[in-house]
C-alpha cells in the first residue's frame, strides 16, 4: 500500500466541505452530489485499506509537530464505520434534506466532521489528533447552530461543554508529552500511576465528553429538539461514539496501560455504570421521539464506557462491539425518528400512533433496532451487552446489577416508544401518510440487516474488526464470538427482558395506552419529584456551572463598576476641584505672585537652617 | 573653539544692523540665523560622537571669562539650535511684517548668545550674566506685539526676573564670601572645606531660589502662564521650549548636579518642589480653555520631572533629567508650534470656540497627537524613554513613592491633552466644516521636522543612551 493512500480519507471529504461552500451560491444541488461522491470515495479507500497497516508521515508545524497519520488493527475498522456512516448520513440528507435552504450548509459541514473524524482516527499525532479533534468541534457548532431558530442556544451549551473538556485533553496531552518525552501515540505507553493518573484522567474526559458519556451530555437532548435530524444519527448516533470511544479505548489500552482493578479502572466503571441507569430513566418518560432517542444515545454511551474501563480483554471488546453496534442501530433508530417526522409531521408521541400500517418499512427497521437496543437474541445488542456483563460481574454484582438494570429500562421503553408509535390505534389526522422515499429508507434497511448479521453471525466483526485491535493472545482463550459461554448471563438478561414486557403489559393495562406504558414509574412517590426536578434541568451540571460563572461575573462585573466609579467620578471631581483651587490661585496679581515666591524660598530657608 | 558659539552671533547682530537696503537685512538675518544654527547643531552633534572636547580653543583669550564644555553642554547647544531654528521658522510666517521679522531674528540672537553663553560657561557669575542676557531679550519678545496683554505678561516676567536677579547676586556675594571665588571648581571648594559653610549653604539656597523662578516652580511660577500665553506664537516656542529650560533648569541642574555637594535637605527641597510642580501644573492645565495656556501649565508640570530627578541625584538620574528636557524641548516647541498654527488660522487660542479642525488641518492635528503622546510618555516616542529612566531612577534609589506619584501623574497629563485633542481636532463644534484652511508650510515643517526628530529620538534610543546620556552619568559629582 501507498502510504499517501491514508490520507485520501482525510482530505477527499475535506475537498470536497470546502468546494460545497464555495459552490453554494452557484450549485444548489452541488452539496448532495459532492457530498455522496466524497463519501463513496471515502468509503471505497477505507475498505480497500482496511486489515492493512502503514505510516503516512508529512511535515507539518514544525516544532517537531509532524502530520503523522498510522492505520493500524486498532483504528482500521473505525475508519471504515466513520465511512460508512458517512456515507448513509450523506445519502440520507440527500432526500430528507432535498430543496431545504440549510442543505449547502449541512453538506458543507457534514464533510468537514467526516474528514475531521477520519483524521482524528488516523491521527498517530497527540497534536494533530487534538487539531482534528477541535475541527470537530468546530464542524459540530456549525451542524447543531444552523437548525432552529434558537439552535444556537444549543450549539453554545454544546461548544461550552465540549470546549472546557477539549481544554483538559489539551492540558493532558501535554502532560503526556512531558511525561513520555514524546507526543507520537505510538511510542508513548505510560503506566498510569502518579502524575500520569491525573494526565490519563485529564485524556480521558476528553474522550467522554466526545462520546457524550455523563457528565458531558446534557446538551445532546436540546440538540435532538434544535438540530437538524441527520445530524443526530450521524454525531450523537455513531460518530461521537466512535471517535470518543476510540479515543478512550486506545488511552486505555496503548498509550497507558490501565491497570484492572485499580481506583481509576473503578472510577471509569462507575461513570459508566451511572450513565446507563441514569440516562435510561430519563428516556423512559420521555414524550418525543427524538428526544428519547437522545437519551439512549447519552445510556448506550455507560456500557461502552464500563467496559472499557474493566480493563480486560473481554470488556474491552465488548464495549467496542457495543459501540459498533450502537452506531448502528442508533443512528438507524434516528433515522427512522427523521423519516417518521417527515412523512407524520411530528415526532410528539402524543400526536403519533398506528404508523405501522402506514410505514411497514419503517415500522420493520424500527423494530429491528428496537430489539437490538433493547439486548433481545439473537441481534448485535445482546451479543456486546453480555461481553460487558460477563466483565463487569467479574469486577463486582454491582456493576452487572446497574447493566441488567439499564437493559430492563431500555427495552421498557423500547415497548413503549413502538407501541406509542407504531402500533396501538391508528389517528386519523394521519390518514394520508406513506411510507418513506427510499433514499431516507434504504440507509435503515442496510443498517438494519447489518445489525442482524452483527448479532447472528458476530463471529464477523469481532474476529474481524475487534480481536485483531485488542490482539487475540490477550483474549487468551475467551470465548467471546458465537452465543455467550456463561447460560446464567444468558438467563439474567432474558429474565430483565421478561420483566420489561411484563412492566409493559401492566403499564399499558393501568394507563390505557401506549405512551403511558411508563408512567407508574413516573409518577411513583419518590420518583416523581425527583423527575419533575430532572425535567425542569436541576441536575444539569452544565446549569449550575452558568450560574455559578453568572454570579461570579455579577461580582466582577460591580467590582469594576466600583473602580471604575472611582476613576470616573471621583478622580474626576477630586481634579476638576484641585484645577479650580490652582486656577483661583493664579490671580493675575504680581504682587501675589512675588508673595508666593517669598512665602516659598522662607519655608525653603526653614528647612534647610531648621 | 566653542567661543565661536558667543562670538559669531554677536558679530551677525553687528552685521545685521549695518544699513542694508531694504529688504536686504531681513533675509539676510533669516538666512545667517539658520545657518548658524545648522552650524551649531552639527558642532554639537560631532562633539557628542566624537566624545569629549573635539575643538581647540584658541579664541578664548579673547573673553574676559573662560568657558568650558562637558557633556551637558553639547546637549543644551544642540537643544538650543534645534528649538531656536523651529522658532525662527514659524517666525517666518507668524509675522508679516518685515520689520518684525527682523527685529524677531536680532532678539532671538541675543537670546541664543545668553543661551550659548550660559551652557558654555564655567563660573556661577558668567552664569547669571548669561541668563540676563537671554531674559532681557524675553521681556521685549513676549511684548513684542505692543499689545495690552503682552506688555502685562512682559511685566511680571520683568518683576519676577528682578527678585531672581537679587536673590542669585545675593547667592554669588555669599559664594564669594564662603570661598575664593566663583568658579565651579571654588564653589565646590568652599562648599567642602571654608571656614563659614553656612554662607555657602546660604549662597546656594539663594541662587537655587532665583534659578526656581527663572525656571518656573511651583510655588515660584506666577510669571510663567501669562508669559507664556501672551506672547506672539514664536516667541511661545522660544520661551517654553528652550529659553526658561537654558537658563533655570539647565542652571539647577549645573548647580545641583555638579556644583553643589550632595546635600540631603537640598534633595528632599527639589523633590518636593518637583512633585508639587508636577501636579499643580497638570491640574491646573485641566482647568484651562486657553490652549496656550494649557501648554504653559504642562511645561510646569514636565519641568516638576526634571526636578524631581534632579532631587533624586544619580548618575541615572541626572541623564534621566538631562534627556527630559531635551525632550521637552522637542515636544513642547512642537505643540507650541501647533498653536501658533491654529492661532494664525482662527485669531484665537480658546479650545471651546474650536472643535472640528481635524478635516480641515489634518497635518496640524497629526503633529498635535504626536507631540501630546510624547509628553505623555508613550513608548516608541521619547517622551517615554526619558520618564522611563526617570522612574527607573527613583525606583532604583529608593524612593518608590515619588516614583508612583510621577508614574500616576502620567494619567493627568494624558487626561489633559487628550481633552485638548478632542476639543481642538477630533470633536464635532465651532468650527466643523468651517472655511478654516490648513496652515502654511512655515508653520507644518517645523512642527513635522519635531514630530519625526521626537520619533527619531524614541526609536534611536540606544544611540541617544550611548552617545548623548552615557557622557551626561559621568559630571555626577
Amino acid at each position: 500500500m501507498n502510504p499517501s493512500t491514508l490520507l485520501i480519507p482525510v482530505f477527499l471529504p475535506l475537498a470536497a466541505g470546502a468546494l460545497i461552500f464555495l459552490l453554494a451560491k452557484a450549485w444548489k444541488g452541488s452539496g448532495a452530489v459532492l457530498s455522496l461522491a466524497a463519501t463513496a470515495g471515502m468509503l471505497a479507500v477505507s475498505a480497500l485499506l482496511f486489515g492493512k497497516e502503514g505510516t503516512a508521515a508529512l511535515p507539518w508545524a514544525g516544532f517537531g509537530l509532524d502530520f503523522v497519520c498510522r492505520l493500524m488493527p486498532f483504528n482500521g475498522f473505525i475508519l471504515l464505520a466513520v465511512s460508512f456512516f458517512a456515507f448513509c448520513t450523506a445519502l440520507y440528507a440527500a432526500s430528507s434534506l432535498k430543496g431545504k435552504s440549510i442543505a449547502p450548509h449541512f453538506f458543507g459541514f457534514l464533510m468537514l466532521s467526516a474528514g475531521f473524524a477520519a483524521g482524528a482516527v488516523i491521527a498517530d499525532h497527540l497534536v494533530l489528533l487534538l487539531f482534528f479533534w477541535e475541527g470537530l468541534l468546530g464542524s459540530m457548532y456549525g451542524l447543531i447552530a444552523m437548525g432552529r431558530k434558537d439552535a444556537w442556544r444549543t450549539a453554545i451549551k454544546m461548544f461550552v461543554i465540549v470546549g472546557v473538556s477539549d481544554l483538559c485533553m489539551m492540558a493532558g496531552i501535554a502532560m503526556t508529552g512531558h511525561a513520555a518525552g514524546s507526543l507520537v501515540m505510538s511510542s508513548i505507553h505510560l503506566p498510569v500511576e502518579g502524575l500520569n493518573t491525573l494526565a490519563f484522567l485529564l485524556l480521558a474526559i476528553g474522550g467522554l465528553a466526545k462520546a457524550g458519556s455523563m457528565p458531558f451530555h446534557s446538551w445532546i437532548p436540546f440538540a435532538a429538539e434544535d438540530a437538524p435530524l441527520p445530524f443526530m444519527a450521524f454525531f450523537p448516533g455513531a460518530l461521537e461514539k466512535l471517535v470518543g470511544i476510540y479515543f478512550l479505548a486506545r488511552l486505555s489500552l496503548d498509550l497507558y496501560g490501565l491497570q484492572a482493578g485499580s481506583w481509576v479502572s473503578l472510577l471509569l466503571m462507575t461513570v459508566g455504570a451511572v450513565t446507563i441507569l441514569l440516562a435510561v430513566l430519563m428516556a423512559l418518560i420521555q414524550k418525543d421521539y427524538k428526544k428519547l432517542l437522545s437519551y439512549h444515545a447519552i445510556s448506550q454511551v455507560g456500557y461502552m464506557v464500563l467496559g472499557i474501563g474493566t480493563a480486560s480483554a473481554v470488556g474491552v471488546i465488548g464495549g467496542l462491539f457495543h459501540m459498533l453496534n450502537n452506531a448502528l442501530y442508533k443512528s438507524g433508530l434516528f433515522l427512522t425518528a427523521g423519516m417518521v417526522e417527515k412523512q407524520a409531521g411530528t415526532t410528539d408521541l402524543r400526536k403519533l400512533g398506528g404508523l405501522g400500517k402506514r410505514m411497514p418499512l419503517t415500522a420493520a427497521a424500527f423494530v429491528v433496532f428496537g430489539l437490538s437496543i433493547s439486548g433481545v437474541p439473537p441481534f448485535n445488542g445482546f451479543f456486546s451487552k453480555e461481553l460487558v456483563y460477563d466483565a463487569a460481574l467479574e469486577r463486582h454484582w454491582v456493576f452487572y446489577l446497574a447493566a441488567v438494570l439499564g437493559s430492563f429500562f431500555t427495552a421498557a421503553s423500547f415497548l413503549k416508544l413502538g407501541h406509542a408509535a407504531f402500533f396501538g390505534p391508528a389517528k386519523p389526522e394521519h390518514r394520508d401518510v406513506r411510507e418513506a422515499p427510499w433514499p431516507m429508507l434504504l440507509p435503515a434497511l442496510v443498517i438494519a440487516g447489518l445489525c442482524v448479521l452483527f448479532g447472528v453471525y458476530n463471529t464477523l466483526p469481532v474476529h474481524r474488526f475487534l480481536a485483531p485491535a485488542v490482539g487475540e493472545e490477550a483474549l487468551a482463550g475467551h470465548h467471546v464470538s458465537g452465543m455467550p459461554a456463561n447460560w446464567m448471563l444468558v438467563a439474567g438478561t432474558l429474565i430483565a427482558l421478561a420483566a420489561a414486557l411484563l412492566n409493559h403489559r401492566y403499564g399499558v393495562k393501568r394507563s390505557g395506552a401506549g405512551l403511558g406504558a411508563a408512567d407508574h414509574i413516573h409518577h411513583a412517590p419518590g420518583l416523581s419529584g425527583v423527575y419533575d426536578r430532572a425535567e425542569r434541568q436541576a441536575f444539569d451540571p452544565y446549569n449550575h456551572w452558568t450560574a455559578f460563572v453568572g454570579v461570579l461575573s455579577r461580582i466582577l462585573n460591580a467590582a469594576d463598576r466600583g473602580v471604575n466609579a472611582l476613576f470616573d467620578v471621583v478622580s474626576v471631581s477630586a481634579a476638576k476641584t484641585l484645577s479650580a483651587g490652582t486656577r483661583r490661585l493664579q490671580s493675575g496679581a504680581y504682587t501675589a505672585y512675588v508673595l508666593w515666591s517669598m512665602a516659598g524660598l522662607a519655608a525653603a530657608a526653614w528647612w534647610m537652617f531648621r | 573653539m566653542q567661543s565661536l558659539l558667543i562670538l559669531v552671533p554677536l558679530v551677525c547682530l553687528m552685521l545685521f544692523n549695518l544699513p542694508w537696503k531694504r529688504g536686504v537685512g531681513q533675509a539676510v538675518s533669516f538666512g545667517a540665523g539658520l545657518a548658524f544654527l545648522a552650524a551649531q547643531a552639527a558642532a554639537a552633534l560631532w562633539a557628542m560622537l566624537s566624545g569629549g572636547e573635539p575643538f581647540a580653543d584658541p579664541l578664548a583669550g579673547f573673553l574676559v571669562f573662560k568657558t568650558s564644555a562637558d557633556g551637558l553642554t553639547w546637549v543644551m547647544l544642540l537643544t538650543i539650535a534645534v528649538v531656536a531654528a523651529s522658532s525662527l521658522a514659524v517666525s517666518r510666517a507668524a509675522f508679516t511684517d518685515e520689520k518684525d521679522r527682523f527685529y524677531f531674528a536680532n532678539l532671538l540672537f541675543v537670546s541664543v548668545i545668553g543661551m550659548n553663553g550660559a551652557a558654555l560657561s564655567g563660573d556661577l557669575f558668567t552664569l547669571y550674566v548669561f541668563f540676563e542676557a537671554a531674559s532681557v531679550a524675553s521681556f521685549i519678545l513676549i511684548a513684542f506685539r505692543r499689545g495690552m496683554a503682552g506688555l502685562e505678561g512682559a511685566f511680571k516676567y520683568l518683576v519676577m526676573s528682578t527678585v531672581a536677579t537679587v536673590l542669585m547676586l545675593t547667592g554669588v556675594g555669599f559664594f564669594m564670601l564662603a570661598g575664593a571665588g566663583t568658579s565651579f571648581a571654588e564653589v565646590r571648594a568652599a562648599c567642602l572645606q571654608s571656614a563659614h559653610p553656612e554662607f555657602a549653604r546660604v549662597g546656594g539656597l539663594a541662587f537655587m531660589a532665583g534659578l526656581f523662578i527663572k525656571g518656573g516652580m511651583v510655588p515660584f511660577h506666577g510669571w510663567l502662564p501669562d508669559a507664556y500665553g501672551t506672547a506672539p506664537g514664536p516667541v511661545s516656542v522660544l520661551l517654553a521650549g528652550i529659553v526658561t529650560k537654558a537658563t533655570g533648569v539647565y542652571g539647577l541642574i549645573r548647580l545641583t548636579g555638579s556644583v553643589l555637594p550632595m546635600m540631603p535637605e537640598v534633595q528632599t527641597l527639589l523633590m518636593t518642589l518637583g512633585i508639587v510642580s508636577i501636579y499643580a501644573g497638570a491640574l491646573a492645565a485641566i482647568g484651562q480653555s486657553d490652549y496656550k495656556r494649557m501648554l504653559a501649565y504642562s511645561s510646569i508640570s514636565q519641568v516638576g520631572y526634571i526636578v524631581l530627578a534632579l532631587g533624586c541625584r544619580t548618575p541615572l538620574a541626572l541623564a534621566g533629567a538631562v534627556f527630559h528636557l531635551l525632550n521637552h524641548a522637542v515636544f513642547k516647541s512642537l505643540l507650541f508650534s501647533n498653536a501658533a498654527a491654529v492661532e494664525s488660522r482662527l485669531g484665537h487660542n480658546d479650545m471651546n470656540r474650536m472643535g472640528g479642525l481635524q478635516a480641515q488641518m489634518p497635518w496640524s492635528s497629526l503633529s498635535a497627537v504626536i507631540g501630546l503622546l510624547s509628553t505623555a510618555g508613550i513608548p516608541p516616542l521619547g517622551g517615554f524613554w526619558s520618564k522611563v529612566i526617570i522612574l527607573l531612577a527613583l525606583w532604583q534609589a529608593g524612593f518608590h513613592a515619588a516614583a508612583v506619584l510621577a508614574l500616576a501623574a502620567s494619567l493627568l497629563t494624558l487626561a489633559y491633552f487628550l481633552s485638548m485633542q478632542r476639543r481642538v481636532f477630533f470633536a464635532k463644534g465651532t468650527e466643523t466644516g468651517s472655511a478654516v484652511t490648513e496652515a502654511g508650510a512655515a508653520y507644518l515643517w517645523p512642527q513635522l521636522a519635531l514630530a519625526g526628530l521626537t520619533a527619531a529620538i524614541g526609536i534611536g534610543f540606544p544611540f541617544v543612551y550611548r552617545f548623548l546620556l552615557t557622557p551626561i552619568q559621568q559630571l555626577l559629582w
